[in-house]
């Protein structure tokens, strides 16, 4: 089908079609609920992989140092803002810079702006991952439009506008 | 008296061998030269292969065989070192090079492993217990495992194993995307005829 967007919005090009001639850009192929779901699966365990190498190191770092018990609540907060900081930038980072994730890359998709293809910026990502976890909260009812949607849009990719399309890995 | 009877004698014998060395060497020449006519000749050819042919040369091989022939020759060949003095001469050299380039030992090569019996003493020597002892020497030793060792961290080893496990990981993983995009294709499907939605545009892969 033709890149023409639906419902009068406007086209998208793979990233690395931009800026080239309409007759070399070959069609985007939007991706489903599942392959999304098991790509942010593969994120989220390297996420949290991550934070629990650094966490236990830490933790074994403070076991030796003796702190005073009213800095407990304090060293909870700092890491609690710590992780946040971490699985926000995480997601903001990749898809702001790349438009790839780890696991989009490992399932070759690409998260992108509806209007021109090309990554989304760090605004669009932030409202992204906001988008995200407003679609989760209630039993996850913001990802059912991606089963309806002509673009397989969830509500975060309509809060920031983006898509997310199939990108083949070039070849060596 | 002697004196005067010796000298007379000394210059005869001087002169008589000056006259007479031209003449033997002339004569020396000439025998030679008929020597040679003889063995260039058909006639002496033919005396030769008779003679070879004839029982009286088998007879003749046969007792310096059987004689003390043999015994002295070895024992010369070790008294005169020949074959130090042989392997010492650039001759070994220049044979060993001659029959490895030339096409001879080719042939010989392909016609030994052609031959049925060079086949069953290959089939013999590997049911023998020889080899089964062989091999578990070879394992025995350390010097193989230095060896497996030095093979196994080469660089074109290691190389070779991260690209195989490379192509598998990208097996694996293509693997599952297909399954993945079918699955995607199978839900929207599913939703959409339970909500009696009409299917979507490109059907299955949903493409835009």
């Amino acid at each position: 089908m033709s890149l023409a967007a639906h419902r009068g919005q406007g086209v998208v090009r793979p990233a690395a079609a931009v800026g080239a001639t309409e007759a070399v850009a070959p069609p985007a192929v939007y991706v489903g609920l599942v392959t999304r779901a098991i790509a942010f699966a593969v994120d989220a365990a390297l996420v949290q992989l991550v934070a629990i190498a650094v966490a236990g190191t830490l933790a074994l770092i403070l076991s030796v140092v003796s702190l005073p018990d009213q800095l407990d609540g304090v060293l909870v907060v700092l890491g609690s803002v710590a992780y946040g900081l971490w699985l926000v930038g995480y997601f903001v980072v990749f898809w702001s810079v790349a438009g790839q994730t780890p696991g989009n890359r490992l399932f070759q998709i690409r998260v992108c702006r509806a209007v021109d293809g090309a990554a989304p910026g760090p605004g669009a990502a932030v409202l992204r991952f906001l988008g995200l976890i407003l679609a989760a909260l209630p039993l996850f009812a913001g990802f059912v439009p991606i089963l309806l949607d002509n673009r397989r849009r969830g509500v975060h990719d309509m809060l920031a506008g983006t898509v997310v399309v199939q990108a083949p890995a070039a070849d060596p | 008296m002697k004196a005067p009877v010796e000298s007379v004698l000394r210059t005869g014998g001087a002169i008589g061998a000056a006259v007479t060395r031209p003449v033997v060497r002339t004569v020396n020449g000439a025998a030679a030269a008929a020597l040679d006519a003889v063995l260039r000749s058909r006639l002496s050819g033919d005396l030769v292969e008779r003679v070879a042919a004839s029982p009286l040369a088998g007879r003749a091989l046969r007792g310096a065989l059987g004689g003390p022939l043999v015994e002295a020759l070895a024992h010369d060949l070790v008294r005169y070192r020949v074959a130090d003095r042989l392997l010492s001469e650039e001759l070994v050299e220049q044979t060993t090079a001659r029959v490895l380039e030339g096409p001879e030992l080719e042939r010989v090569v392909h016609a030994a492993l052609d031959s049925p019996t060079v086949e069953r003493l290959i089939g013999s020597a590997i049911q023998s217990r020889l080899l089964d002892e062989t091999v578990v020497r070879l394992l025995e030793s350390d010097d193989l495992w230095l060896l497996v060792d030095e093979i196994a961290q080469s660089p074109a080893v290691t190389a070779a194993i991260a690209g195989q496990s490379a192509s598998f990981a990208d097996q694996v993983a293509g693997g599952v995307r297909a399954r993945s995009r079918s699955a995607d294709a199978w839900l929207e499907q599913r939703a959409r005829r339970m909500l009696r939605r009409r299917p979507a545009p490109s059907a299955g892969s949903g493409s835009g």
